[in-house]
This record gives C-alpha cells, structure tokens and sequence, in this order.
C-alpha cells in the first residue's frame, strides 16, 4: 500500500478521489490525504458536500417507497406452488414407484396439512396453539375471522359427502336459513358448499360457511359485534358496491372483513391476495344486506 | 434419512432471503423505470433464488446473492420484452460527460430525483442503486454485475454527476435554487 502524498495539484487529486472517499473505499492513508485537504480548500469540501448530499438524498428517496404489501403472499404462494408441484414430483414421485401405498397415503396426509406444520388432527390443544401463533401479527378484530376458519375449515373432519342443503340450512338455524342461497349464487363457479353451520370457538358463537375448490378452502365466518369492535380503525383495501373491505395476512392465510349492521363478516383463504379481495368483493354486497336484514 | 438430504430448507431460506424483499422490490421498481413489473419481476427472482437454495452457503452474503439473481433476471427480462441496448446507451452518453458536475439544487423533491435517476443509462443506475443505495462495497457490487471493479469505479462517478446534470436542469426549469457558490447564478 503506498501512501498517496498530493502536494501540488491536490485539488485536482482530491477530485479523483472524491467518489471513492464518498462510497469509503479508499485505503485509510488516502483517505487521510484527502481529508487532509477537504479541511483547508472550501471549493473541494463543497464539491465533496454537493456529492454527498446526492447520495444520501438519492438512498432516502428510493427507500421512501415500500413494496406493496400483498408481495410477500404472492412470493410465498409461488414457492409453495413451486415446491408442491416440481421439488414434490421430483423427490416423492420416483419413491413412489416402489412403494406406491406407503406414499398415496404420504400424499394424503400432506395435502390435508398443506399450511404446512400443522398439528394432529386429533391434537386440540396444538391446534389452539397453531391458532394462536399465525393468527399473532394480525389485529384481534381479524383473529375472528381466522381462528374459527382455522378451527372449523383446517382442523374439523367435515363428512367426504357434504350433507344435503337442506340439512345444512337447518344447521344454520331459523335466523340464518336464507345466507346459504345468497352465498352461493355470490360464489364464482367452481365452488361447493361442504359445510354451514353456527359453531363456537373460544366461547364465542359464529356463523361458518365453507367452500371448496380443487382442494382450496374458503370461508364465510360471520359473528355478532362485541365490545365496540370494529373494522373501522384499520386500513381499507377495497370498497366495491360501496362495501368497505379490510384485508390482512396472516402467513399463507388471507383474511378480508367486512362489517353488516351488528355483524363482523370475514372472508378467509390461502389463496392469493388479490383473488381472496375479489371474492370478498363478490360476496360483501349480498351478505350485508341478508344480516342487516336478518338483525332488523 | 431420505427427506434431510434433499429437502429445501424452507425455514433457511424464510430467516434469510425474505427479509431482503423491499430492498429487491425497489431495487427492480427503479430500474424499470417505476413500479410496474416490479413485482412480477421480484416473484421471479425469489422463485429463481429458491429453486438454487440449495446451492446457497448459509453464512455468505444472502443480500448480494439475491441481488445478483436480480441484475441476471433483469437483464433477460429487458431482453425478452423491452429490447433494450444498455452497454452502448452507455457508452455514447460517457463521451459526453463533462469533467465536473454543476452543484446539487435546493428543495429538490424525491419525485425529481426519482425522475432523474430514471434518466440515466441503465448501467450507471445499477451501480448507484448498489453503491448508492445500497451500499454495497465497490467489490460486492462488481461481483453482482459480473464487471471489473475499474469499470464500478468510473460508472459510479460518472453515474453521479450525470444525475447532477439532470437534477440541475430541473432545477432551472423550475427556477429553483442552487447549493454552494454558484447558488446566485440561479433564478
């Protein structure tokens, strides 16, 4: 490393240095040199300001811009598709050859898991802790929505066969007879209902519909407003039909809620962010006007 | 036995590669120009940097590997739908760079300097935006670009006063002040 002595010319050096001195990468004695002259020459130590305000202008005006917050969801749903379609066939697919039983069951097993690190379906008190822990980040108005999808949708062994509609309606109770049809008629085409009923989670009564489609879960949760709750405070993501939406993830899980009167109305999936908005989206204007109704 | 040799290390590859994603959102966002294809191009290059997971070293440098991923996603993506010639939009506006850059204007807005940034050749934005930015060593940035450390060097100076120049112009367009000296020359 030789030291770099500037003497005469040493503006003219300094400047050749100057971008290096800037990004800190010159060796400690040519930095000292330049420093050295920044100290005693006002039009070099100007220069070296004017780049280093630009540089730390330029830093503080890209990061002022975050990335949308729906990115991280996407990238996680692309990885998990990726991982369950090419790394799954690639590492499961050729064991499979050889012992085909063993894995068909293997493959159950995962797609009813498919969250990923879920608990034993018999295991209730880990299942409340999975709860709890994906549902940790989110507001507790949306845990709502979330915990009883989790609960009834994920861990409940809903029948193969779904019951009849008629059966389910019943289920729903006099109050509710009539969401069923205006939920369905709502729901793109594609899906089926497997399951309506009013269940309890942690003490607290909702109203739960779920669908299926090619193995992806939806639900409708609906509970009655306690304690002041409300939407309201968080942070809109949609307002179509003049139904204000509120979405939040919570892991793979999309949660958008949407309140009706005295109800608290929640749409969960794992399904993309934007696709879980839309069917929010489609569902919010005739389930609103049903529990309003329903509660006048 | 079977799943610890070739599963994809899912919880690796969470603690160490997702953080990174804003610095790669706006990373892509500014050298598109602007945010759209941003995420798109973001969803590719996590999908590339996991699919390679397993070629990551845990303990190397995670934010440069995936910036790298990034600057080669760019770079075909430019190819595939944007047909740009970077390397000789570059050089031809080197020839022109003056010697000394006029003095950084006052009240700039982030939209002008975003703006300006936008106008400089793609090759000297990726080395403010790794330099500048995100302050990787000129080394570190040299390695993401697969050039020499020489040419990180001459393209960050150059890259600076070009963004001065374009700064400038709006600043006189707009009759806003100069910083230093040569601020009274201004409207």
């Amino acid at each position: 490393m030789n030291r770099i002595q500037f003497g005469e010319g040493a503006c003219e050096k300094t400047r050749k240095y100057l971008d290096s001195y800037i990004s800190n990468e010159l060796l400690v004695e040519t930095n000292h040199e330049v420093l050295r002259h920044l100290e005693s020459c006002p039009s070099c130590a100007a220069e070296a300001d004017a780049r280093t305000q630009l540089r730390s202008r330029l830093k503080s005006a890209v990061n002022a811009e975050p990335a949308p917050p729906e990115l991280q969801v996407l990238v996680r749903d692309k990885i998990r598709n990726t991982r369950s379609n090419s790394w799954f066939a690639a590492t499961w697919i050729p064991w499979a050859a050889a012992t085909a039983a063993a894995v068909v069951l293997s493959v159950g097993l995962w797609v009813n898991h498919r969250a990923g690190n879920l608990p034993a379906l018999t295991d209730r008190s880990a299942q409340n802790t999975y709860i709890q822990k994906v549902s940790a980040t989110i507001a507790g108005v949306f845990r709502l929505g979330l915990g009883d999808h989790l609960h009834c949708s994920i861990f409940r062994k809903y029948p193969k066969n779904p019951p009849a509609p008629e059966k389910m309606e019943a289920d729903l109770g006099p109050n509710y007879k009539g969401l069923l049809p205006v939920v369905h008629r709502a729901v793109p085409e594609g899906y089926r209902v497997i399951m309506a009923h009013q269940c309890s989670y942690l003490g607290r009564p909702y109203v739960h519909l779920t669908f299926e489609k090619d193995g992806a879960l939806l639900s409708l949760v609906v509970a009655h407003k306690k304690d002041g709750e409300s939407l309201g405070g968080t942070s809109q993501s949609a307002s179509p039909s003049g139904v204000p939406i509120y979405q939040v993830a919570a892991q793979s899980y999309q949660v958008a809620g949407f309140e009706a009167g005295e109800f608290l109305a929640y749409v969960v999936s794992d399904q993309h962010a934007a696709t879980n908005l839309e069917l929010a989206s489609t569902l919010a204007p005739g389930v609103r006007a049903f529990l309003i109704k329903a509660a006048g | 036995m079977f799943f610890s040799s070739q599963r994809p290390r899912t919880d690796e590859f969470e603690a160490v590669a997702m953080p990174h994603m804003n610095d790669i959102y706006r990373a892509a966002a500014r050298m598109l120009g602007d945010g759209t294809g941003a995420g798109d191009v973001v969803q590719d290059v996590y999908l590339q940097a996991w699919k390679s997971f397993n070629q990551f070293e845990l303990g190397t440098n995670c934010r440069a590997w995936l910036f790298k991923i990034l600057f080669h996603t760019l770079h075909h993506y430019r190819r595939k739908w944007l047909n740009l010639r970077m390397v000789k939009e570059g050089d031809e506006i080197l020839e022109q760079t003056p010697a000394a850059g006029p003095p950084l204007p006052e009240h700039i807005t982030d939209e002008a300097l975003l703006a300006a940034l936008a106008e400089i050749p793609q090759d000297f934005r990726a080395v403010v935006m790794l330099v500048d930015v995100e302050e990787f060593s000129y080394k570190e940035a040299a390695g993401i670009l697969n050039v020499p450390i020489g040419t990180i060097m001459s393209r960050i100076s150059r890259a600076r006063r070009l963004l001065r120049e374009k700064l400038a112009d709006v600043a006189q367009s707009y009759g806003i002040g100069l910083t230093n000296q040569e601020g009274s020359k201004s409207a």
